[in-house]
């Protein structure tokens, strides 16, 4: 491989770019230049433009204005196609793959070396394998790309783009969907990318990731370009000021004080669902938060759904408020007050093309119910209510749900927990994919509801959240819990070291 | 500008149906007269109670075939019924409660097996079929009685009661989908049935009752329709559930399910109704009237699928 580190003259240059969405100004007049050899991060709220940048670059949408370079001469990228045919490639965090196929085929698609009509397998499978060799990322050529983990089926996506010569390569939030130590795999094989020659733009919320990875960061707000800087420049708390244009504010709320005297509301023995979790046994008393730590994958979502009835434990008790809980299913879990926030939002939570009205009061009809029908002025006066304590933004309850930011909806989901008055709260990853300023109204709406005195459950990957919000966390690997931490004990190290225990 | 766009995407069906009539009433004599409306009325009327609750089904997120096989083969049961004991009303009783325990059927079959619905539904529709040729034993059947006749046919302020009973069947919809627990419930599981069921909403149970209420309807419509034609044979003739499903799609209702509405089914069954009576009147070749027809179908569809894609 050609390496071209030393190479001043940028391989990508925007210049003056805008794009119009309708009534929002996604970018405005972006100018940035992008080098071969570096790792270029693209930062900012949801909503600041980088995710459109990226596909600006890569074909996918067309600027209304300005002019793309590509090493000084001006190009039109009018579809991804022709992107591709000039080096400019995407990884999309939905992966395009073909999982009925192998990974030899999908790595070859559309690029099979044929004779005449006839695709020559043999050269088809020595040509991948040479491109996994160059850049040393072996995978099992023969193996379905479905049977692959998330992590594995990226890599089969990158070395579509690497046989295909690419020049520049775009990561729109590829460790997203990545448990954490397979995301720090991910996070060293783009950086070895950029010391190979190409020029790697990564699109992240992840201010971490950002910082340990990137030679060159370009914080967005609002569709305007705030500054470029070499990486060894900024520094977390910069990059959030940068990104909201405020100042750092606390980034948790004040948790309620806890008394020792309650008794618990939720007591959970020994519960175990096959292939799932195993002997899981805690207790939440009223006002407490207690947080779900763990990788993605070790149980905790699973955990959650049978505690609140959507899946049943295979063996073990489950106490709420001082009775043992026979589960019949979600309806009569919420009647009794649990509450789910589910960890996907739009697959898991809401009814998309819905209104905010119905999407909120869903789980209540029966009790807004008569014989005469549903009672709509009743059911608008009570969404509205809570909608108004959770600050939902909406421009009117009968608009479809998806109209709303992903904060907002998220806050949706909240005021429809809130509607069921629960006295507990099973969060579920409440602010992924939320940007900084709605995260923090979040996590007032769960320090608030805690205050109400409603035990609450709180799973997250972020395990500065379990630090910040949790009187106390558990710790799951593999279907366990391998550690109970809280005071002083529970620290990040902490955290960290019981999540990997047993893997 | 744009909210007019809004409007007639919304409204779509609607202004066109408005317009085919308008059109149809200027250029062509004998549209727009009394006789030829009650006609069309009178027509429509069992494809309107099949087809409001197939919107519901659908929407919801299933398909259902086997209207057709209920439609053929619950008159039959019911003349059965007829035929021994002289009893209209009794006769009319049976074949509601055949067609409901085949929707419960088919709602079983999809539901609790999780057999995709058409092919769930097309697997029934043979055994239905066959049901209707084993009670009929192969022949045409007649009612005995003067009262099974009239269910159909008696006038009330010159519209058939053929009608009369299409329009209690739509409005039943109608209010069932549009202001009860039941029809967000509906739209709620054919949008997102994940989200829906960890809401507290029982998703089988909601897909289940609108297999039975379908059910009971097509049944309904095919007692209808014998009292009309005075007669019912047993067959094996899909043709009933295409008229049904065209009027469901035609209006807007998406194949995907969590959207539709039973003003747009019946919208889009008047409109197919003009445009098939226009063809009549202008003596159209009813080859042409065929293509045109699938066209329409098109139109619609690829509406539908462009309002899909567009973001927003």
């Amino acid at each position: 491989m050609p390496q071209n580190v030393q190479e001043i003259a940028p391989l990508l240059t925007l210049s003056r770019v805008s794009k119009r969405f309708g009534e929002t100004q996604a970018l405005s007049e972006i100018e940035v230049m992008f080098q071969a050899g570096k790792c270029h991060a693209l930062v900012g709220e949801n909503g600041a433009g980088k995710s459109t940048l990226g596909k600006i670059l890569l074909g996918v949408h067309q600027p209304d204005q300005g002019e793309i370079l590509l090493e000084g001469t001006s190009v039109s990228l009018s579809s991804p196609a022709e992107g591709g045919k000039l080096g400019l490639v995407g990884i999309a965090q939905e992966l395009s793959l073909l999982p009925e196929r192998s990974v030899v085929d999908n790595i070859a698609l559309g690029r099979e070396i044929t004779n005449g009509p006839l695709v020559n397998t043999k050269k088809t499978r020595q040509q991948v394998l040479e491109v996994m060799r160059q850049f040393d990322m072996y995978l099992e050529p023969d193996i379905l790309v479905g049977e692959l983990p998330v992590a594995e089926q990226q890599k089969v996506e990158i070395l579509r783009a690497l046989s295909r010569d690419a020049k520049l390569i775009v990561f729109d939030e590829p460790t997203a969907r990545l448990a954490t130590h397979e995301a720090s795999q991910l996070l060293q094989l783009i950086k070895s990318l950029a010391e190979n020659g190409k020029a790697v733009i990564y699109v992240s919320h992840f201010l971490e990731e950002v910082l340990e990875i990137s030679d060159t960061i370009t914080v967005l707000r609002n569709g305007e370009h705030v500054r470029t800087n070499p990486t060894n420049k900024e520094t977390r708390d910069s990059l959030i000021i940068a990104m909201t244009g405020q100042d750092l504010q606390h980034q948790y709320p004040q948790l309620p004080k806890l008394k020792n005297t309650d008794t618990p509301i939720l007591k959970v023995k020994n519960l175990s669902r096959k292939n799932e979790f195993e002997n899981i046994s805690f207790e939440i008393r009223p006002g407490e938060i207690v947080g779900l730590a763990g990788l993605v994958g070790s149980g905790r979502s699973e955990l959650a759904h049978a505690i609140y009835g959507s899946t049943m434990p295979d063996t073990g008790q489950i106490e709420f408020c001082g009775e043992a809980f026979v589960r019949t299913g979600v309806e009569h879990s919420i009647m009794s007050g649990i509450a789910l926030i589910p960890e996907a939002r739009r697959t898991q939570g809401l009814v998309l093309g819905r209104s905010i009205l119905e999407n909120t009061s869903l789980p209540y009809l029966a009790r807004l119910s008569s014989w005469l029908g549903l009672n709509k002025a009743q059911e608008l006066s009570e969404v509205n209510k809570y909608c108004s304590n959770t600050q939902v933004k909406h421009a009117g309850l009968h608009m479809d749900i998806d109209s709303l930011s992903g904060g907002n909806q998220q806050k949706i989901l909240f005021a429809r927990a809130a509607m069921g008055a629960p006295k507990m709260l099973i969060a579920d990853e409440p602010t992924r994919g939320v940007d900084i300023g709605a995260k923090r109204s979040i996590y007032d709406l769960i320090a608030d509801m805690a205050s109400k005195g409603e035990a609450v459950l709180l799973i997250s990957s972020e395990i500065e959240e379990i630090l910040g919000m949790c009187h106390r966390a558990l710790v799951m690997s593999r279907g366990q819990i391998v550690a109970e931490l809280s005071g002083r004990q529970l620290t990040k190290k902490a955290v960290m070291k019981a999540a990997f225990s047993g893997v | 500008m744009n909210k007019i766009l809004l409007f007639s995407r919304n409204y779509g069906i609607l202004i066109i149906t408005i317009l085919l009539f308008l059109a149809l009433a200027i250029t062509t004599d004998g549209f727009a007269t009394p006789r030829n409306m009650r006609n069309l009325l009178d027509q429509q009327s069992t494809i309107l109670i099949a087809a409001s609750f197939m919107t519901i089904a659908i929407i919801a997120g299933n398909f259902d075939v086997s209207v057709s096989s209920i439609f053929v083969a619950a008159p039959l049961f019911a003349l059965t019924v007829e035929n021994s004991t002289g009893n209209a009303f009794l006769a009319v009783a049976v074949a509601v409660l055949i067609g409901l325990s085949m929707g419960a059927f088919n709602g079983i079959i999809v539901t609790r097996i999780k057999v995709n619905s058409f092919i769930g539904t097309l697997a029934t529709s043979f055994m239905f079929f066959g049901a209707g040729f084993l009670i009929s034993e192969r022949s045409l059947m007649r009612p005995e009685g003067e009262i099974y006749q009239q269910i159909a046919r008696t006038r009330f302020l010159g519209i058939t009661s053929a009608f009369w009973i299409a329009l209690v069947v739509v409005i039943i919809a109608w209010i069932l989908l549009s202001k009860t627990r039941f029809g967000r419930n509906v739209y709620a599981t054919g949008g997102n049935r994940e989200a829906a069921r960890l809401a507290g909403v029982n998703v089988d149970h909601v897909q289940a009752v609108t297999f039975v209420m379908l059910g009971a309807a097509a049944a309904l419509a095919g007692v209808i329709n014998s009292s009309r034609s005075i007669s019912a044979q047993p067959s094996d003739d899909f043709s009933f559930v295409f008229a049904v499903l065209t009027a469901v799609i035609v209006g807007g209702t998406s194949i995907a399910g969590g959207k539709g509405a039973i003003w747009r089914t019946v919208t889009a069954a008047f409109f197919l109704a003009f445009m098939t009576n226009g063809f009549n009147l202008n003596q159209i070749d009813p080859i042409w009237q065929r293509i045109i027809e699938g066209i329409v179908i098109l139109i619609a569809v690829s509406i539908d699928a462009w309002t899909q894609r567009r973001p927003g």
